[in-house]
This record gives C-alpha cells, sequence and structure tokens, in this order.
C-alpha cells in the first residue's frame, strides 16, 4: 500500500515562493514546496515503494544540511530513484528562490 | 522549471501545454496543485495520488478572445480520467457554456493525451466520462469545441468518444485516435487479430494522418507549437457547426483480416 | 446460468410487443414503437447476433454496426415519442477492423443521437436489465435523463470485463473485492452503482428474464411516470444535484464550486 513518511530538520533559510516541479509517474515524483513560518524543514512523502525510509532520510538530511530552507515539503513518490529524487530537490530549490 | 525541447508539444508537459497554447502571459492555472485536489480513492490501491490528479485546467486568452484550456496529463496513469479530473473537465466546458449563455463566450481547448476512464475510479469516471459528452453537446450549440491531439498517448476508451463529439480536432502525425488500445486488442482478440508490438501498422491504423485522411480530424499540424495556436486560432474563427457522425463506406468486414485492411489502404 | 435468449430481447419482447418494428437496421439492434401506458414509447435493445458481418461483434458487444444503428434508430424516432433504452451490452466490440473504420466514433455518433433527442424534448429513459458495460454504456443508456436497473446479480456495471480487470491489474479476486468494498466505484453490482446516486429505481424480479405480471405491473407504472414527469429530460450534470449524489458525488461538485469562484477572479 502507500507509505506515509514525515522528516522535520532545523531550519532558518527563507525562499521567496512556492515550487511545484515532477510528476508522478513510473521512476520519477511530484514534490510541493512552500516557505514555512515555522523554523523548520517539514517533509513528507507518500510512496508507493515501501521499505526505504533510511534512504529517504539519508537524500533529505543531505539537502537540508546544505540548505536549511524553512518549508513545506510535500512528496509524492513513484519509486524515483535518490538521483532523480535530489534532481528534484534542486529543481523545487530554484524555482523556489 | 521542466526542460523542453524547442516548439515541441509531445514534449510539453500538461501544465507547459496549457500555457503555451494561451496567449503569452494570460496563463491563470485553476485548483493548480497546491489546492491538493486529490483522489481520495488511489490510496487503498496502492498508487500514490497526483495534486492536480492529472488535469490542469487554466484561463486565459486565445487570440485576445476569453478562453479556457483543459489539459489532461498522459504521464500519470496514462492520463486515465478519475472523479476530479473528470469534474475539472466537465465543469470546464459547463461554465464556458453558461458564459456563452450570457453573452460573453470563453473559448475551449481540450488538450487530451488520455488512455480513457481510470480504472481504479471505474463508475465515478464513466459517470464523469456521460456529463463531458453532454457538455460538449451543449457548448456545441454555441461555439466550436476545439481538441488538439498531439501528445504520446492520444487518446482512446471514452475520452475518444468525448473527441469525436467535438466539431474541431486537430492532430499531429504522431498522435492516435481510437477506442481500444492495440494492446488492449490484442490482450482480447489476440495477436493475430492485432499485434500492438508492431508499431507501423498501430500508426498505419490509428494515427493522426490516417484519421485527418478519413475525416475524423479537420487538421493536421506538425508538433510545433506555432502551428498548432494557429490551427486553434482558425478551428475558432472558421466557426463550423458540428456535422453530425455518419456511417462512412467501409470493405466488406467478413474479408479475411488483410484482405479487409488492404482494401480500407492499409497494408499491415 | 445460460439464457437461451438475451435479457435484452427478453424484455424488449415484452415491452414492445405488438409493436411496430423499425426497419434497416442489423439484426444485432432492436428498435420498436409501442405505446407503454397510452404515451408514445419507441423501445432499443441492442442483442448478440451470431450471424453479424463483424466476426468480433457477434455476443451483444456494440460494435460499428450496433453503434451507427442505434444511432440511426433515435435518430428515427417519431415526433412526441419518448425513447427506452433497454440495456444489456457486455462492452464495446474489440478488433482491428473496428479500430481502422473508427468504432469511437461510431458510439459518439449513438452518444449524440441520444442527447440531440434529449435536448429536444423526447424523454430518455434507460433500463439496466444485464450488463451495462464502458463505451456500449455510454453510448446506449448513459445519455437518458432517468435510468432504473433490474435489482439482480446478472446486472452488472463497469468500465472493463471482469475478466480483463483481473488481467491487468494482475490481482487476485480477493484484492479485487477489498477494493471493491473501499472503493465502490470499482465495484461492479448495482446496489453500488446506485451508492453513486445513478440509479433512478432498483426493481426486485424473481426471475430476470420472465417478470410476472406483478412485477412488470411495477416496473412499467414507473417507467411510464418517469416519462410523462420530466424526468426523461434531465442531463447528466443534474445527477450531481439528486438527493442519492450528495455524498457520493460530493468532490465533483466540490470541483465545480470552486472553478466556478476562480473562473473569472
Amino acid at each position: 500500500m502507500i507509505e506515509t513518511l514525515t522528516f522535520t530538520y532545523p531550519a532558518s533559510a527563507h525562499v521567496a515562493r512556492r515550487a511545484h516541479v515532477g510528476v508522478v509517474a513510473s521512476g520519477n515524483c511530484e514534490l510541493l514546496l512552500e516557505p514555512s513560518p515555522e523554523p523548520s524543514a517539514s517533509v513528507t512523502v507518500r510512496t508507493s515503494v515501501g521499505g526505504y525510509a533510511t534512504t529517504w532520510e539519508a537524500v533529505l538530511a543531505r539537502f537540508f544540511a546544505r540548505h536549511s530552507i524553512a518549508v513545506r515539503l510535500e512528496i509524492d513518490d513513484f519509486g524515483a530513484t535518490p538521483a532523480v529524487v535530489a534532481m528534484r530537490l534542486e529543481q523545487a530549490l530554484e524555482q523556489a528562490r | 522549471m521542466t526542460p523542453h525541447i524547442g516548439d515541441s508539444y509531445a514534449e510539453r508537459n500538461a501544465r507547459e501545454r496549457a500555457r503555451t497554447l494561451l496567449d503569452p502571459g494570460t496563463f491563470r492555472e485553476l485548483l493548480d496543485p497546491f489546492a491538493r485536489m486529490r483522489s481520495p480513492y488511489l490510496a487503498a490501491q496502492g498508487v500514490v495520488s497526483q495534486s492536480d490528479d492529472g488535469v490542469v485546467v487554466a484561463r486565459g486568452t486565445l487570440g485576445g478572445v476569453r478562453a479556457c484550456v483543459a489539459a489532461t496529463d498522459g504521464r500519470f496513469l496514462g492520463g486515465a480520467i478519475g472523479e476530479i479530473g473528470g469534474a475539472k473537465i466537465a465543469a470546464s466546458l459547463e461554465l464556458a457554456r453558461r458564459d456563452a449563455e450570457r453573452g460573453t463566450p470563453t473559448r475551449v481547448v481540450l488538450a487530451f493525451d488520455s488512455g480513457g476512464i481510470r480504472l481504479q475510479e471505474a463508475n465515478l469516471g464513466l459517470l464523469a466520462i456521460a456529463e463531458i459528452c453532454d457538455a460538449v453537446a451543449a457548448l456545441r450549440t454555441h461555439q466550436p469545441v476545439v481538441a488538439v491531439i498531439a501528445g504520446r498517448v492520444g487518446v482512446y476508451g471514452g475520452m475518444s468518444i468525448v473527441t469525436a463529439l467535438c466539431n474541431e480536432v486537430i492532430v499531429t502525425e504522431g498522435a492516435r485516435v481510437g477506442l481500444n488500445g492495440p494492446d488492449v486488442v490484442e490482450t482480447e482478440a489476440g495477436a493475430d487479430e492485432f499485434d500492438a508490438s508492431n508499431r507501423p501498422l498501430v500508426w498505419k491504423v490509428t494515427g493522426g494522418r490516417r484519421r485527418f485522411a478519413q475525416g475524423h480530424a479537420t487538421a493536421l499540424v506538425a508538433d510545433d507549437m506555432p502551428d498548432i495556436r494557429a490551427a486553434v486560432e482558425d478551428a475558432f474563427v472558421r466557426n463550423r457547426p458540428f456535422v453530425a457522425i455518419e456511417r462512412p463506406e467501409f470493405p466488406d468486414p467478413g474479408l479475411e483480416r488483410e484482405a479487409f485492411l488492404r482494401a480500407y489502404g492499409i497494408t499491415p | 446460468m445460460s439464457e437461451e435468449v438475451s435479457r435484452g430481447r427478453a424484455w424488449f419482447e415484452r415491452f414492445a410487443a405488438g409493436g411496430a418494428r423499425a426497419d434497416g437496421l442489423p439484426a444485432s439492434v432492436l428498435a420498436a414503437d409501442a405505446p407503454l401506458d397510452g404515451l408514445p414509447v419507441r423501445w432499443i435493445a441492442v442483442v448478440p447476433a451470431p450471424q453479424a458481418r463483424f466476426p468480433r461483434a457477434r455476443s451483444g458487444e456494440m460494435g460499428i454496426d450496433e453503434a451507427f444503428g442505434v444511432a440511426a434508430a433515435v435518430r428515427g424516432v417519431p415526433p412526441n415519442s419518448a425513447i427506452v433504452a433497454l440495456v444489456d451490452v457486455p462492452g464495446q466490440a474489440f478488433g482491428i477492423r473496428e479500430e481502422a473504420i473508427g468504432l469511437q466514433r461510431a458510439l459518439a455518433a449513438s452518444v449524440d443521437a441520444y442527447v440531440q433527442a434529449r435536448r429536444s424534448g423526447h424523454p430518455v429513459a434507460a433500463l439496466i436489465v444485464g450488463k451495462a458495460i464502458s463505451g456500449a454504456f455510454l453510448a446506449h443508456g448513459m445519455q437518458a435523463g432517468w435510468i432504473g436497473a433490474l435489482d439482480d446479480p446478472g446486472v452488472d456495471v463497469h468500465v472493463m470485463s471482469e475478466p480483463a480487470v483481473a488481467r491487468v491489474t494482475r490481482m487476485q479476486r480477493g484484492d479485487l473485492a477489498r477494493i471493491a468494498s473501499e472503493v465502490p466505484a470499482t465495484a461492479r453490482d448495482i446496489a453500488s452503482f446506485a451508492r453513486l446516486g445513478a440509479i433512478d429505481a432498483l426493481f426486485e424480479v424473481a426471475d430476470p428474464q420472465a417478470p410476472t405480471d406483478e412485477e412488470y405491473a411495477a416496473l412499467a407504472r414507473a417507467l411510464g411516470a418517469a416519462l410523462r414527469d420530466g424526468s426523461g429530460l434531465r442531463p447528466p450534470g443534474e445527477r450531481l444535484n439528486r438527493p442519492a449524489a450528495i455524498q457520493p458525488r460530493a468532490l465533483a461538485r466540490r470541483v465545480r464550486d470552486e472553478l466556478a469562484a476562480g473562473w473569472d477572479a
């Protein structure tokens, strides 16, 4: 079924606008990113490929360590690889700046 | 921003197709991804929902005239229509019809890339398609309803029926229009009936060039945004009424398969 | 249970008994004008035709001849007559000839014929007596203003045949049953379809092939009332606002409300 994962990271940098990238297609994912008033990045991942919580943690922690942005992020995932997820995160950041 | 190649329509996603079909700078999406109007039926079936349910509706102008584009996302579940996406399309047509009755017409372009009804929502999709069919026929009494079939999926199933109800159907060579996809025909009737892996045959039977030659499409254009925009504008300006669909001429269906196709001008 | 006479034919022969048959139609399309309680009605059914010229359309499917035949039957409706679609269609025809000719256009012709008839004042009702699948049901029945159905296990509403669903989803029956119970839109039984607010009346009949006089009379009464009281003229979109649809179609209505609110913002 669908696995829902949540992650939170402390964050303080602001982004100018919200961003939407990607698509829920096989091997891909959709990202919805919005500025948050909280001093944190809070992430919700919905994925149809379960059992990869540690991999998600690793990819997201790495990204938010580099870009400590206060955002709410939703990821709808259909089996994207870490590389694809990382690319989508960078695209979203680019759009949000 | 999703990178797209030059002026190709097929390479663009639904949102970019809608944006580029509308006059520059006029694109305004309704119920955009941040509205989070997701299908509530998919999670129980192990499918992740998409925030726009695979349909983009945008207001704007076309040739300076009020317009709306409803574009399906062929990459999400093959562009198959569920309750929310179907309602987006039906509502666009119904609101445009209301505008026409009020004397402020809104042009509607249906940019379809869709395999038909979403299996995971079955009868709700079926109900939506019935509503869309009626809405197209109702809007058609006021103005042309223009379909653009120029993406990678084409139109099948209930969405091909909706397309056939439009006054104007703009296709590219790469487009496909049919009721049952070749893989479905092959599954139901065997590879002898329709070998879905025979791609040249698929396009000879259901491709845009063939459909235009048959009179199923009213314009055949290159996969090029300026050409498609021009064809869309042309379609509205021409303002041709809908011609009731009549039975076409075709060879004796009792002919053996290959003979039938050859007699119909298709070399299998 | 094997049935020698299809349900569509059985009910057509009951309702249209003694009526004048419309000619010029293929053997798989039955159409006749016979009054219902004094009201002129054209009855239309699609039935199996083993001798049909299209090899892939002999078991009651809507193929090229059936779809254009129904369109012709509807377009030929006498002035001031209602139309009743007797629905028992296992789906659309699957064949390369059908795709080459353009079955989607033929089905659209039938859809359009029903829409034009209804919009020009002919009350249109549909009675589902058997299967109502996908494009065939879209083309024959779904444009009716009033839809009734037999409350019977042989009544099946879906977008794909059961074997095909199993093949495509590669799911076991148990999984499909679980999903059907959680997502009524994916269930095939008529009660689930009625729970979507899509059915106006359900009729219990002990033998769906052979209604008793009482069962037939109750059905005929309800049908006659629907054809007289304006129900037959309602467009599909209006279905959303009916009492039975308030909860199950709430999302479809909400989308419409949101689009309307933002349309000219």
